[in-house]
């Protein structure tokens, strides 16, 4: 290709945001929400699944790799596309527009949360030093506190309802910009598959916030 | 010969202009196409129902030599046969090469090009891509041509106007005077040759089916400057257009090519919904008085018709000037698919869906088959030499006419769709011509004293500056609609010397009050003012050639429809009895008694008329008016007789 | 042919109405009513914009243009002040040249179908925002249709002279094509949309749908990897945002956003296709 390399960086960097949303950053707030959902079964499943993700081989790499690299990346080409847009969903009142728009701001929502989030709980365990089995019982206590204040619960709220909204509209936008949803039926079709998705999500979040809040129970490090 | 490419300025970027220019850049000339706005917005794409070519796809019988003979009787046989011969047996090759370039022709099922009926012709003739055909085909040629501007063969000079051509002291066009639309800059662009490709007149008339930049003022220049202008008076008026306040928008024929059905209730004044009036008492007039082509008669017999219903019959829809064009029983997939552009316009300007209700429509001024009078260079067998650097040439050396600028193809009255065929011919076969001109020439632009530029430019920029100081009481815009309005009123449909006297002083009088108007705006950014003045004063120039081409022609032909000089063809006449009445001539044993009562005196008075007016009227600039002679028609290969549709 | 008795008889109809040519007899209901505008007009490029109240008289059947000419034939403000005539780009009047968009109470649309008696007034008349103001109402695009060449929207053909029939195509492939070459290069759909910037590079659905629609034919088909190649960089397929306001302000309906997925779909082909055959 005689192209300017700048072009060709320019078309790789874009679709790696695309796919990086949807593995492993999208995957990845899946089994998230998936395995904390195990605390609406009962806090003994969810110290065991705690348990078993901190204890993994090489912990850290997995998670700097897998998730802090494809996130920040993810994270930082979002502004970018946020900074090159301008919004107009005031004016052309359609209903794609409007999701446009939410995207941009549910990607900068998810993001501000993420660095609370993550700052109470994975900044927290590593400045404390609580790795392996005492991992579970360090988080679950930082969590039962979080979630028993009103703005803890906002915070949380409106998190997980950004990141959900912000993965199953991606994901739409994801077949769409790569061609797997063509058709206008097509393109309909699959909006409503993954706006249903959005909710099962969502659904599991918010359960588990709730249990989180009426129940908050503390516990002993496995073993 | 030189040692450069040959250079040449298209002014216009329609279809005739782009096919030269596509042409011209193949044979490695050098090409700079000048439009009025971007290339893509010409007034070609506002043909909708399709283009001429005998195909014969549908196994008819069809063949080029059926489509000339229908073109020329379609045209009142003042068409140079030759020519129009020519044309005919290109067609099927225009279509080819523009399929080849991805027209989206419709298809049939074994995905061929499918074809459809239009009027004045028996046959499915009619290439088309739904009812944007004439979009879809400049877009094709545009492409072509933005290839070439991409490869740095050709130049777009966009938002730029014709002034004028410059001429060298022997009378020679030796390039032309541009007008920079945006900076208010004049300057020439010298070239071998000139090419106008500036399409029709229509806004001599104020309201039309034609664009905004239809002012015919770039002909009207080459006029001004000498050149003839050739036909004026045949201004053909379609019979199918929506009336509005801006522009009359035009329903295809192919309306009707479908199956389209016109119609007026038999009771005058019947205000029922259209849709509730019972067959029986529906008038389909045409269909009735044309059993053989119904409602595809040639635009002038049909348009002359719907007059006749609405003003001498006043049986027009709901009383007003209107009559019913009916699609309602085709259905909405089939309409969609081959009509969806006109649907939509109609729905759009009217608010009414055409699918479900009957569209109200009247005639419209279209086209005009007059133009600059262009040459054509016959081989020794009396056929078209397409290398002749005669073809398309003006009668100034080296300015050259194509498209509907020129006056060539369709006689007194040009058939539906064969004006998108006559644009694309003309623009492809004259480019060989003009490379075997350029090489003809004793003294080429190169040598050429720059003063004779200069002098050009001074000239138009004297003009503008003359312009700008135009400090008037008249409103240039509001003199145009009064211009339009004489037109419309006098020099329409049906034609009488009285009116046509009538208009002639009306115009004067309007000449006179140009003098009195005002230039609204003098700045010198993309300024329309001074242009739109100088596009006036050609207007109503060309105004004048119309009306006095239509006084002074005392005959009924084609589009020109004068009821005194009527000569009142017998209703049971069949022209084929004019051909036994000539060859008896020629044998001096006419006999009386082999035709019906009064045919004989019938054929006389058409031959009489014929030997009279089966002319060209050509129309020369002499002190300030048009000065009309009358040169001779080639009818070399159909003997001309008289029209019958019924 | 022709010429029967009544037609014979053609006479004008009485002096001075006309012919419904001059739309005025169906027209017959003429009112005191009129209509008001707010213009935003511009002298030139980068002088500042200012807005101007007109008043022309109210006729049914009016639209934009034909209220912008009644401006020309009087070009006084509502305050009574004579100006120069507003300018704005117009040609065909039927919506097939695509030249009269503009920003009609705050949309995108083209001017020649937007009737008045839809319109709220005072009716707002600004030009597009997203390409440079020449004056008035008129913008320069030259930036769509140096797009076109970018992508090399055309079919190379090996020459104008016959050499016979075209590819045989089904009918429905022509009515896809058919659908998408309708596009005029009226501006519509980058003005509404949110990721085109005076600015920045991006080439707009207008562009990706001619690559679709020349990488549909036959023929155009054999320099798909150039056309695509041209939309795989800044400003092309990835800068999509997915708004989808271009395919509802597309006043020829073009399924825009069904083009630029499947421009996707070829890109996407075609970049594994680098990364793993080439």
């Amino acid at each position: 290709m005689t192209k300017p390399a700048k072009d060709e960086i320019h078309y790789i960097l874009l679709k790696l945001h695309s796919l990086t949303g949807i593995v492993p950053v999208g995957a990845f707030l899946v089994i998230h929400l998936s395995i904390n959902s195990l605390r609406t079964v009962g806090v003994w499943p969810f110290q065991l699944a705690i348990d078993a993700l901190n204890n993994l081989p090489f912990l850290i790499l997995i998670e700097i790799g897998f998730i802090y690299i494809p996130l920040l990346f993810h994270s930082l080409m979002g502004f970018y596309i946020i900074h090159v847009g301008k919004t107009n969903m005031f004016r052309y009142r359609y209903q794609r527009n409007w999701l446009y728009t939410m995207q941009r701001l549910t990607g900068a929502i998810t993001f501000l949360f993420l660095i609370y989030h993550m700052g109470t709980t994975v900044g927290a365990k590593l400045w404390e030093g609580k790795h392996y089995f005492e991992a579970a019982p360090f988080l679950i206590d930082i969590l039962n506190g979080e979630f028993q204040t009103w703005q803890g619960i906002l915070i949380y709220t409106i998190g997980i309802v950004s990141a959900t909204f912000h993965f199953s509209n991606g994901v739409w936008g994801f077949c769409v910009s790569w061609g797997i949803l063509i058709g206008k039926n097509a393109q309909r079709n699959g909006a409503i598959v993954f706006a249903a998705m959005g909710l099962g999500l969502t659904f599991l979040g918010l359960a588990t916030v709730l249990e989180f809040n009426m129940n908050p129970v503390s516990v002993e490090a496995t073993g | 010969m030189m040692n450069r490419k040959k250079k040449i300025v298209i002014i216009g970027g329609g279809l005739a202009g782009l096919a030269l220019a596509m042409k011209f850049c193949e044979r490695n000339g050098e090409v700079t196409v000048v439009s009025y706005q971007s290339l893509k917005r010409s007034h070609s794409v506002c043909a909708q129902g399709g283009i001429n070519a005998a195909i014969d796809a549908k196994n008819e019988g069809d063949s080029p030599e059926k489509h000339f003979y229908d073109t020329i009787e379609g045209g009142d046989f003042l068409a140079h046969q030759p020519l129009v011969r020519d044309m005919c047996f290109q067609a099927p090759a225009i279509i080819h090469l523009m399929d080849r370039m991805g027209v989206a022709f419709n298809r049939t099922g074994e995905g061929h090009l499918d074809f459809r009926r239009f009027g004045g012709t028996l046959y499915n003739r009619t290439a088309f891509a739904g009812a944007t055909t004439g979009q879809q085909l400049v877009y094709a040629l545009d492409e072509q041509v933005r290839s070439n501007i991409h490869d740095g063969n050709a130049t777009a000079l966009e938002w730029h106007e014709y002034l004028g051509a410059v001429l060298d002291s022997d009378g020679i066009c030796r390039g032309a005077v541009i007008h920079d639309l945006k900076t208010d800059e004049i300057y020439t662009l010298p070239a071998d040759a000139v090419v106008l490709a500036t399409g029709g007149p229509g806004q001599v008339y104020g309201r039309s089916t034609n664009s905004v930049v239809n002012t015919g003022a770039a002909a009207t220049t080459a006029y001004l400057q000498g050149a003839k202008y050739a036909n004026g008076e045949f201004i053909q008026i379609h019979p199918t257009a929506i009336p509005g306040q801006d522009k009359l928008r035009l329903m295809s024929e192919s309306a009707r090519g479908e199956g389209g059905r016109i119609w007026v209730p038999r009771k005058a004044d019947d205000r029922r919904d259209p849709n509730k009036i019972p067959q029986n008492e529906r008038f389909y007039f045409l269909e009735e008085k044309y059993p053989l082509f119904k409602n595809l008669v040639p635009r002038d017999v049909a348009s002359r018709e719907i007059y006749d219903i609405v003003y001498n019959q006043n049986m027009g829809v709901d009383g007003d000037p209107m009559v019913y064009l009916d699609l309602t029983h085709k259905s909405r997939e089939f309409l969609d698919n081959r009509l969806g552009g006109i649907m939509d316009i109609y729905t759009k300007f009217t608010g009414v869906d055409p699918r479900d209700h009957p569209m109200k429509i009247f005639p419209a001024v279209h086209y005009s088959m007059g133009g600059l009078w262009t040459d054509y260079g016959p081989d020794q067998n009396g056929l078209i030499d397409h290398g002749s650097p005669r073809n398309q040439m003006t009668s100034i050396t080296g300015l050259f006419a194509a498209g509907e600028a020129d006056y060539q193809y369709h006689g007194a009255n040009r058939l539906g769709a064969n004006s998108l065929l006559s644009c694309i011919y003309t623009g492809l076969m004259m480019a060989r011509g003009i490379m075997n001109y350029t090489d003809s020439l004793e003294k080429s632009v190169d040598d050429i004293p720059s003063t004779v530029f200069d002098d050009a430019r001074n000239h138009w920029k004297t003009r503008f500056k003359e312009i700008k100081k135009m400090n008037g009481r008249e409103n240039p815009y509001q003199l145009h609609q009064e211009l339009g309005e004489v037109m419309l009123a006098n020099v329409l449909i049906v034609r009488d010397n009285k009116s046509l006297e009538k208009a002639t002083d009306e115009i004067n009088d309007i000449e006179t009050r140009f003098k009195d108007v005002k230039c609204l705006d003098t700045s010198d950014w993309a300024n329309p003012s001074p242009s739109f003045i100088n596009q006036l004063f050609c207007m109503i120039h060309l105004s004048k050639i119309i009306t006095k081409g239509a006084l002074l022609r005392d005959e009924f032909r084609g589009s020109h429809y004068k009821p005194d000089f009527d000569l009142n063809q017998p209703k049971d006449f069949d022209p084929h009895e004019y051909i036994e009445y000539l060859e008896q001539k020629q044998y001096g044993d006419i006999s009386e008694d082999k035709f019906p009562a009064g045919h004989l005196d019938y054929m006389k008075r058409f031959e009489e008329n014929n030997i009279k007016w089966l002319k060209t009227t050509v129309a020369q600039f002499k002190d300030n008016q048009p000065d009309i002679t009358y040169d001779e028609v080639d009818t070399s290969l159909i003997t001309p007789r008289p029209r019958k549709y019924d | 042919m022709r010429r029967r008795t009544a037609a014979s008889k053609g006479r004008h109809p009485k002096k001075g109405v006309a012919l419904p040519l001059d739309g005025e007899v169906i027209h017959k209901t003429m009112t005191d009513k009129k209509i008001t505008f707010k213009i935003k007009r511009q002298d030139k490029p980068g002088s500042p914009s200012y807005w101007q109240n007109f008043q022309v008289p109210y006729k049914p059947f009016a639209n934009i243009i034909s209220c912008l000419m009644e401006i020309q034939k009087n070009p006084t403000t509502k305050a009574g002040k004579t100006v120069a005539p507003v300018t704005w780009d117009c040609n065909c009047l039927e919506e097939v040249c695509g030249s009269c968009t503009m920003v009609i109470n705050g949309k995108v649309r083209q001017a020649c179908t937007a009737l008045i008696d839809n319109l709220e007034q005072p009716i707002a008349l600004e030009p597009m925002s997203k390409f440079p103001v020449v004056r008035d109402l008129q913008v320069n695009r030259s930036r769509m249709f140096e797009n076109l060449k970018k992508v090399k929207a055309w079919i190379d053909i090996d020459g104008s002279h016959d050499i016979g029939e075209g590819a045989i195509m089904p009918d429905s492939d022509r009515a896809k094509r058919y659908v998408m070459s309708e596009c005029m290069t009226c501006g519509c759909c980058i003005e509404a949309c949110p990721q085109f910037s005076l600015t920045n590079s991006f080439m707009g659905a207008a562009t990706f749908n001619q690559v679709r629609l020349f990488n549909l034919h036959p023929a155009g088909s054999m320099n798909k990897e150039e056309r695509l190649d041209a939309v795989m960089g800044e400003g092309g397929i990835t800068d999509c945002g997915n708004a989808q306001v271009c395919v509802e302000v597309c006043p020829k309906n073009i399924p825009l956003t069904e083009s630029i997925a499947d421009i996707g779909r070829q890109t996407s082909w075609q970049f594994i296709k680098n990364l793993l055959v080439k």
